[in-house]
């Protein structure tokens, strides 16, 4: 029976078929493409304890860490056809109180920028002045693996982190750790890893060194009659 | 015209072939919620929060279950606040201790400040239970006829109008 209806239907049918096989063979795709994104420096720059309060109409008073950090890392093997941002992320990470028992930590992301591929950079939320710059920086590439390379010397946290407790001084033991999140056009979100995946290599060096959140910086002018 | 209605037979066959197609819809939904252990597997971005990496309409697969390792820090869930009924859909910033009980902070990559301010009154921080998935794979803008269609409900009826016509008309 060949009504207009029936032909209608098979051309979306058809339509729709064909662009499910060709976006699944993109997203297989993430599978044969080698990364291998290295850190070569991660480690903290400066780290004080202040107090606070959580908003200006709180009364509540909480330690705050502030933590600022250099970062020389290569991501640039991330950025494919099939990349549309990648999500970078600097977590501190440091033990719970019952760690001893139960292995549990805390961690809290203290920076993140989000890196588009040159093929989303319309989409970021950014003012015209820096969207301008933003894509003559790809230089008219739908692929720009340099985007990958960050270099980033004593970078300001974003992020002020506490503890549900209230108290984080002189905590022991923490550590920085850089992620990502790569964000595919279609497909599947890939994280870092630990371990190899054919041809994804693990994250290399992607955790500082172990460190010590100082005591309570006192007022300023408590501080200036120290000195 | 309207052979259907002039041979009951016919008619009461392609009304099985409808409540098939319907029912067996619904199985393969609920057949995923099983496997991914979400009460809503695959779902529609509804707002920009999460902007560039995912626009409104676009297709979203939950995965609910902790096999390998505990939801963590960086991952994108979407989640329900207590009394609210719309789904969010943001990525955990901040998590403190482990298992059940682990205190978590959300924040959408496009805003300026985190989730505190979306919770219900008196919650500070969601535990696993109030996470219905996390979004492991992306599909865009395939779900956006969804928010055209909760937007302009009238374009609701005459879906269903064409549908209903489509199967009266039909002879095979």
């Amino acid at each position: 029976m060949y009504t207009s209806v029936v032909r209608l239907q098979n051309v979306f049918g058809f339509f729709t078929t064909v662009a499910f096989v060709v976006a699944a063979f993109i997203a297989a795709s993430d599978f044969v493409t080698e990364r291998a994104p290295i850190v070569r420096t991660l480690k903290t720059t400066s780290v004080q304890v202040v107090r606070g309060r959580p908003h200006y109409y709180s009364s509540k008073k909480e330690e705050y860490a502030i933590i600022n950090f250099s970062l020389d890392a290569d991501l640039s093997s991330l950025f494919t056809w099939n990349t549309k941002q990648v999500f970078v992320y600097v977590s501190a990470e440091w033990p719970a109180a019952d760690h001893a028992k139960t292995n549990a930590t805390n961690e809290a992301v203290i920076w993140d920028t989000i890196i588009t591929s040159p093929s989303a950079d319309h989409l970021a939320n950014i003012g015209p002045v820096a969207m301008k710059k933003l894509r003559k920086s790809a230089g008219g590439k739908s692929i720009d693996p340099n985007r990958g390379k960050l270099s980033l010397k004593n970078q300001r946290h974003k992020y002020k982190i506490t503890h549900p407790s209230g108290k984080l001084a002189m905590t022991d033991n923490v550590t920085l750790r850089l992620h990502y999140n790569v964000q595919p056009w279609v497909g599947l979100l890939t994280w870092d890893q630990d371990v190899d995946y054919g041809y994804w290599k693990a994250l290399k060096n992607g955790v500082s060194k172990r460190f010590k959140l100082p005591a309570i910086k006192e007022k300023k002018a408590a501080s200036a009659g120290a000195r | 015209m309207l052979s259907g209605l002039a041979n009951p037979r016919q008619a009461a066959v392609q009304l099985m072939n409808f409540g098939l197609i319907l029912s067996t819809a619904f199985m393969m939904w609920k057949g995923l919620s099983v496997i991914t252990d979400s009460p809503s597997p695959i779902v529609v971005v509804l707002s920009g929060s999460m902007e560039p990496a995912f626009q409104r309409g676009d297709l979203l697969f939950l995965w609910n279950r902790n096999v390998v390792a505990e939801t963590s820090v960086g991952e994108i869930v979407v989640y329900n606040v207590k009394g609210k009924d719309i789904p969010i859909v943001h990525r955990i910033v901040r998590k403190f201790g482990k298992g059940p009980e682990a205190k978590l902070l959300t924040k959408g990559d496009n805003n300026v400040s985190d989730d505190t301010e979306l919770y219900a009154s008196g919650q500070d921080y969601l535990v696993r239970k109030d996470i219905i998935g996390s979004v492991f794979a992306y599909i865009p803008f395939v779900g956006y006829v969804t928010i055209l269609l909760s937007e302009h409900p009238w374009l609701k009826t005459v879906m269903l109008g064409l549908m209903g016509l489509v199967v009266v008309l039909q002879r095979e």
